[in-house]
């Protein structure tokens, strides 16, 4: 038993140790905080200098503390645009509450050279409706804690910070000299000589109507029909998380008020493939009348308007349905395995953030030896069975989830089964031996006497 | 995905566009051999019957039903 415990212990702390190496320097930071959405989208370019005597291979990135759980999506590219792999690890001689991701360089950076790596993070739940409550008429103002200095285990020498912000309604910002404010954002810096992990809180307060819409839970069902069709049905339920709603709501003046910028949701637009068809929209009481597809060149622009305009802490919930033809996502390898690809989420609305997903796929009847390959990390949840039209032995249910997903987690998921093509003759003999059943019922009723007089013919002798 | 382009596309072994020609055809001759079997057993006596031939109706008729059945669902887009 406890060489087991020993074992693990050690596993872990191989998979997990990573040390910060004191050798590398930022010697140059440009970051962009994008705040104009309710989400933080920070894309920035680093170059870093090495100046040890041994060659840099990876490079960490951090984020402070209390940002746990906000860190959604993290892509890093070199300076080639190529991607680099991305994990996140947990560092030597720090907390628990840090966020350590650990980027492998491809080109590994040479003693006395630099390197340059560009970075994008999605942050959600970061920005805080302030006033957390408003009146109908208000306009919504949020407030962005972040951080004057860009939060690196290694020293910076030089680092410059532009935020975006949509209007020239800035309340009020933190004023870190040498700052500067034009139309749509502020610049902050350049600082120099920044040590490791420093700390300095950067505040906005200012107007943001963009819609902070929610996902609470979206449940993504994949129907695969090996007779050419994929059937897609979504379980959505969304929330305004922005500023409550205080008072009253009047429909008579919330009718006239014409202006585009409001804090309320009327509608908003999903985007689904080229090829669907046979869309639907409902909830628990039926049809939404209130929805219009409009096909564009390669996708489908679906206005949704919701039952009831949406206002802070107000939550919808509704059912979006289509089928697809299946020959974009089914593959057949020439070993006579089949592969599905199909996105694991698809877009609900631009710059989404969707708290609760579960993706379950329905596969056909009779697959085996199923493989899976995510494009992200994902919670496997054990395989389900369903039962569709004209179905007795029940379909094996791929059930995936994760937590904290945005628009860039909109990426295909792999499946690879081996299914036998005789299986798709399955349904229809299923029904031709129960009607032959039924017919030997028939056959057999009119073999039976049920009269409690003898017929008629046989009496004659 | 990379390997993508290996792959062979899936396609159906029925063309999609068929399913109401075969929905039609097929039910068609279905539903004749149902009508056939059910008058042949209501007309027949116990003499004239033949078991053998209300078998071979049967089986023809619940043949094609089946098969009728399961394309007028592909047709109508509950895809089995």
């Amino acid at each position: 038993m406890w060489k087991i415990i020993v074992f693990i212990l050690f596993i872990n702390s191989i998979n997990t140790a990573e040390v910060v190496n004191k050798n590398v320097i930022n010697k140059k930071v440009e970051r962009t905080i994008d705040l104009n959405s309710q989400l933080v989208k920070i894309t920035g370019t680093i170059t870093l200098e090495n100046t040890g005597k041994e060659a840099v291979r990876n490079y960490l990135i951090a984020f402070e503390r209390g940002l746990q759980g906000s860190v959604s999506y993290i892509s890093v590219q070199d300076s080639l645009k190529n991607a680099l792999k991305t994990s996140q690890v947990a560092v030597v001689g720090s907390g628990t509450s840090e966020i350590f991701y650990n980027v492998q360089l491809k080109q590994s950076v040479e003693p006395g050279k630099t390197g340059t790596i560009l970075f994008e993070v999605i942050l959600t739940k970061a920005l805080q409706p302030y006033p957390s409550s408003i009146t109908q008429k208000e306009k919504q103002l949020v407030r962005y804690f972040g951080n004057h200095y860009f939060y690196s285990p290694y020293d910076t020498r030089t680092q410059k910070t532009d935020v975006l912000v949509n209007s020239r309604a800035v309340e009020s910002y933190s004023k870190l000299k040498p700052v500067g404010q034009t139309d749509s954002k502020i610049s902050y810096g350049s600082y120099d000589n920044i040590p490791g992990f420093s700390v300095d809180t950067l505040s906005v307060h200012y107007e943001n109507n963009a819609p902070f819409l929610t996902v609470t839970r979206l449940e993504r069902t994949i129907e695969v029909s090996h007779w050419g069709n994929i059937a897609i049905e979504e379980n959505i339920e969304i929330k305004h998380t922005g500023a409550k709603l205080k008072g009253p709501f009047s429909r008579y003046d919330y009718q006239r008020d014409s202006s585009s910028n409001h804090h309320s949701i009327k509608s908003y637009n999903t985007i689904l493939p080229a090829l669907a068809h046979s869309i639907y929209y409902r909830d628990m009481n039926g049809n939404i009348s209130t929805s219009a597809v409009k096909a564009k060149k390669d996708y489908i622009e679906l206005e949704l308007r919701p039952r009831f305009p949406l206002f802070g802490g107000w939550q919808s919930s509704y059912i979006l349905g289509y089928s697809i033809p299946s020959y974009p996502y089914l593959f057949k390898k020439p070993t006579g395995e089949f592969v599905l690809n199909i996105r694991l989420l698809d877009h609900v609305f631009d710059d989404m953030y969707v708290e609760d997903l579960e993706t379950k796929i329905v596969l056909p009847v009779g697959v085996s030896s199923i493989k899976v390959k995510t494009p992200y990390e994902v919670r496997r949840l054990p395989d389900g069975v369903a039962y569709k039209y004209l179905d007795n032995i029940g379909r094996t249910v791929i059930r995936a989830s994760k937590n904290n997903l945005v628009e860039q987690h909109i990426q295909d998921i792999e499946i690879t089964y081996t299914w036998q093509t005789h299986m798709l003759l399955h349904e229809p003999v299923l029904v031709s031996v129960a009607l032959f059943l039924a017919f030997i019922v028939v056959i057999i009723y009119v073999r039976l006497d049920f009269s409690i007089r003898k017929a008629e013919h046989s009496k004659k002798d | 995905m990379a390997d993508s382009a290996k792959l062979i596309r899936y396609i159906s072994p029925v063309n999609a566009s068929v399913f109401p020609h075969l929905t039609l055809v097929l039910l068609g001759i279905g539903i004749f051999f149902t009508a056939w079997f059910f008058v042949y057993e209501v007309t027949s006596t116990k003499q004239t019957r033949s078991l053998k031939k209300e078998l071979a109706t049967a089986l023809v008729a619940s043949i094609f039903s089946g098969f009728g059945i399961v394309f007028l669902l592909l047709t109508v887009g509950i895809y089995v």
